[in-house]
C-alpha cells in the first residue's frame, strides 16, 4: 500500500531528471556566462558589447519584424484552412495530410528548397527568363536586397511552419462539440456570426497554443534566415552563432540567448493575459 | 402565426432507419407532445423540423413556407436543445440574450425579454454567472429561458424539464404551459414522461421505432390506445391485455360474457382494460371474473394489486381500504365502456368501438 504511493514520483523522475540534465542546467550556466566575465566577476560587460554591436539593433529589428509578419500570417492561413476543412467531407483525410507535409521536414531543409528557388541560377530566373519577362539572371538574394531575402525568409517559413499551427487549430476545432454552432444557427446567426460570436471563442485555447509555440520558434527563427540570406539578414538566433562560433566569445552569445528568452517570455505572458479564457472554472 | 407540417419524412443513419415515414402536423397555437422510448426518433424529428438534419425523403412546413430546403436561421424558430447546448463562454445573460441580438433587438427590449424569461425559470440571480459555475438543472433553465426569449411562433422542445426535480418540473410545467398560451406559441414538445406529457399536450403523438404510432388527445390516447405498445407505454401501471376466448359475437370470461363491437379477427381476442377500470368485490358477483392476489402494494392513494388470472398476470388498483391480502381470491368486473379490443397477432385495435 505505502509503496503505491511513491510509484508516479519514480516514473516521472527519468524525465525530470533528463529535463533538468539538459534543459535547466544549461539555460542556468548561459545566465551565468551572460552576466560573468572571463576572470569570473559579476559584469554587464557582455550586454554592453553585445548592444554596441554593428549588427544588434538589425538583428533585433528583424528577429522582431519577421515574428510579427509570420505569426499572424501563419494564424490567419491556418485558421482558413482548418475551418475550410471542416466543410468537407468527402476527401478531407487528403487534404489533411497534404497540408501537413511540411511537418516533416526540417528548417534547414526548407531554406535550402527556398534557396533553389530564389538563388542566381534557380527555378524562379529560370522560369522568368523562359516566358521572357528579364534576360539575364536576376540576384535576388544578396546584401543589396534585404527586403527581397526578408520576403524570401516570409515564404520559407510561411510554407514550412503553416502546418505546425494548422494542426493545432484542426484539433481545437474537433473538440468544440458541433451543438453550440448548431444552437447559434437556429436562434439566427448567420454563418459570419458564428465564426466570431461561438467558434472562435470557443477556440481561443487552441489559439493561445499555437500563438505561443509559434511566436517563441519565430523568435529564434535561424536556418532558414541561414539558408537563404546567411549574415545579410541578421537575427538574434544568428548572431548568438556567430558570436560563440566565428568569435569564439560564448560570452556575447549567452547574452542574446538571454534576449531571445527574455523577448519570449514577455510575448508569452501577454499571451496568456490577453487571452485569458473568460468561463472561469472547467467548463 | 404558424403550423408545423410535416410529410412522410424518411432519416436513414448509415443503415439504420430512424424515420419511417413520419407525417405530422400540430396546428396553429397548438401544443403537441411527442412521446415515445429512448431512440424511438423523438430527437432526430426535431432536429429535422429545425433544419439541423437532412431528410432523405419528406417535406416539412412551418406556416404556409415550404422550408424543406432553408438553413435553420430562415426558419424563425426556437429550439431547446436536449443536451442545452448553452454557450460556455457567455454568461447567463448573454446566453439568454443571444437570439434577440441576431434579431438586433433594441437594448430595452432585450434586457426586458432577457429578464423576464429568466425570472420565469427562476434564475434571475444567475445572469452574471458562466454556464461551469451552474448545476444541471440551472444549466437546462438557461437554454428554456434562451428559447423564450425570442418570443417565437414556432417553439421546439427536447425534454427542456428532464434534469429539474420533481417540485420544480411540476411548478416549470404549469408555467410554460400557461405562458406559451398566453403567447400562442406554437409548440412542439419531447418528453419521456408520460404525465407531463398528458398534463401539457393538446393532442400527444405517440413515437415508437421510426414510427408515430398515435396522434390524438391526451384522454383518446390513454382511453382508445391505438395498439398494445401505446396501452402498455401510457399509464402506470400500464393497461393489461387479457387473451380471452371468442364465442361468436362475445367474449368469454369464466361468468363474464362481453359483446365484442366488431367481428373478432379469429378464435381469440385481446380484451385492453385499464387498472382502475376493473372493480374488485370480496364475495362471488354475477358476470364476473375471478383472480388471485399475488402481490399488494400499497401506493397512497391506492392499493396496487398483481393478480394471476389463468396463466396470465394482471393489474389492478382498489381503494386504500379495501381489505386484501395476498393469496385470496377475488371477483372482478371490468367497467364495460371502458374496454378496448385488440387483435391478438398485430396487437391493433379492432376498428371502432
Ligand atoms: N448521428 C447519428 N448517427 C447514427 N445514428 C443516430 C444518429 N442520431 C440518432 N441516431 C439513432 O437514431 C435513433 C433515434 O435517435 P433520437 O436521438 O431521435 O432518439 P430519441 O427518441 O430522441 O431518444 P431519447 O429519448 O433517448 O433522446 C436512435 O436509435 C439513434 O441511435
Ligand atoms: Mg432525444
Amino acid at each position: 500500500m505505502r509503496s503505491e504511493r511513491y510509484i508516479p514520483y519514480v516514473l516521472i523522475l527519468p524525465s525530470v531528471l533528463f529535463l533538468l540534465f539538459l534543459f535547466a542546467w544549461p539555460l542556468l550556466e548561459a545566465l551565468l556566462l551572460s552576466v560573468r566575465g572571463s576572470g569570473g566577476q559579476w559584469t554587464l560587460e557582455n550586454f554592453q558589447r553585445m548592444a554596441a554591436d554593428l549588427y544588434f539593433k538589425d538583428a533585433l529589428k528583424y528577429t522582431l519584424l519577421l515574428t510579427v509578419v509570420i505569426v499572424p500570417l501563419q494564424v490567419v492561413m491556418a485558421l482558413g484552412m482548418a475551418m475550410l476543412l471542416g466543410g468537407i467531407s468527402r476527401g478531407r483525410d487528403l487534404f489533411l495530410y497534404v497540408w501537413t507535409i511540411p511537418l516533416g521536414i526540417s528548417d534547414l531543409a526548407a531554406g535550402i528548397v527556398w534557396l533553389a528557388i530564389f538563388t542566381e541560377r534557380g527555378y524562379l530566373n529560370s522560369f522568368l527568363q523562359g516566358i521572357g519577362v528579364i534576360q539575364q539572371p536576376q540576384l535576388w538574394l544578396s546584401y543589396e536586397t534585404p527586403t527581397m531575402i526578408f520576403v524570401a525568409v516570409v515564404a520559407a517559413e510561411v510554407w514550412r511552419a503553416t502546418a505546425i499551427v494548422f494542426v493545432i487549430l484542426v484539433a481545437g476545432l474537433q473538440l468544440i462539440p458541433k451543438e453550440y454552432s448548431e444552437a447559434a444557427e437556429v436562434f439566427g446567426a448567420t454563418p459570419w456570426q458564428r465564426f466570431w460570436k461561438v467558434t472562435l471563442p470557443l477556440l481561443m485555447p487552441s489559439l493561445q497554443v499555437a500563438l505561443i509555440l509559434r511566436t517563441i520558434l519565430a523568435l529564434e527563427v535561424f536556418a532558414v534566415v541561414v539558408a537563404l540570406g546567411g549574415r545579410n539578414l541578421p537575427v538574434l538566433a544568428g548572431e548568438a552563432y556567430y558570436w560563440y562560433n566565428a568569435y569564439q566569445n560564448p560570452g556575447v552569445a549567452a547574452a542574446y540567448s538571454v534576449i531571445i528568452l527574455g523577448i519570449s517570455v514577455v510575448a508569452t505572458m501577454l499571451y496568456l493575459r490577453l487571452m485569458r479564457s473568460k468561463r472561469e472554472g472547467a467548463a | 402565426m404558424a403550423s408545423i407540417r410535416v410529410e412522410n419524412i424518411e432519416k436513414t443513419f448509415g443503415k439504420f432507419k430512424a424515420l419511417n415515414g413520419v407525417s405530422l402536423e400540430v396546428r396553429d397555437q397548438e401544443f403537441v407532445v411527442l412521446l415515445g422510448p429512448s431512440g424511438c426518433g423523438k430527437t432526430t424529428l426535431l432536429r429535422i423540423i429545425a433544419g439541423l438534419e437532412q431528410a432523405e425523403k419528406g417535406r416539412v412546413w412551418i406556416g404556409d413556407r415550404d422550408v424543406t430546403e432553408l438553413p435553420p436561421r430562415a426558419r424563425k424558430i426556437a429550439m431547446v436543445f436536449q443536451n442545452y447546448a448553452v454557450f460556455p463562454h457567455l454568461t447567463v445573460f448573454e446566453n439568454i440574450a443571444f437570439g434577440l441580438r441576431m434579431q438586433k433587438a433594441t437594448p430595452e427590449k432585450l434586457r426586458a425579454n432577457v429578464e423576464r424569461a429568466a425570472t420565469l425559470m427562476h434564475i434571475e440571480n444567475l445572469l452574471e454567472r458562466y454556464p461551469a459555475q451552474l448545476s444541471g438543472g440551472q444549466r437546462q433553465r438557461v437554454a428554456v429561458a434562451r428559447a423564450l426569449a425570442v418570443e417565437p411562433e414556432v417553439l421546439l422542445m427536447d425534454e427542456p424539464l428532464s434534469n429539474l426535480d420533481a417540485l420544480l418540473r411540476l411548478e416549470m410545467r404549469a408555467e410554460l404551459k400557461r405562458l406559451l398560451a398566453e403567447s400562442r406559441t406554437t409548440t412542439l414538445y419531447v418528453t419521456h414522461d408520460q404525465v407531463e406529457a398528458m398534463s401539457l399536450a393538446d393532442r400527444i403523438a405517440v413515437m415508437n421505432t421510426g414510427y408515430v404510432v398515435q396522434y390524438d388527445e391526451p384522454m383518446k390516447v390513454y382511453q382508445e390506445p391505438a395498439n398494445t405498445f401505446v396501452g402498455g407505454f401510457i399509464g402506470s401501471p400500464p393497461m393489461n391485455f387479457l387473451k380471452v376466448r371468442v364465442e361468436g359475437q362475445q367474449a368469454q370470461l369464466q361468468s363474464l360474457s362481453l359483446k365484442i363491437p366488431t367481428p373478432a379477427p379469429g378464435p381469440e381476442v385481446l380484451l385492453g382494460v385499464r387498472p382502475e377500470d376493473l372493480e374488485a368485490y370480496l364475495e362471488p358477483q354475477p358476470q364476473s371474473f375471478t383472480a388471485e392476489v399475488l402481490v399488494v402494494e400499497p401506493l397512497g392513494p391506492h392499493l396496487l394489486l398483481t393478480l394471476r388470472f389463468g396463466q396470465q398476470l394482471l393489474k389492478a388498483t382498489v381503494p386504500p381500504d379495501f381489505r386484501v391480502r395476498a393469496g385470496q381470491t377475488l371477483w372482478f368486473k371490468p367497467q364495460p365502456d371502458r374496454l378496448r379490443w385488440l387483435d391478438p397477432g398485430s396487437g391493433q385495435a379492432l376498428a371502432a368501438r
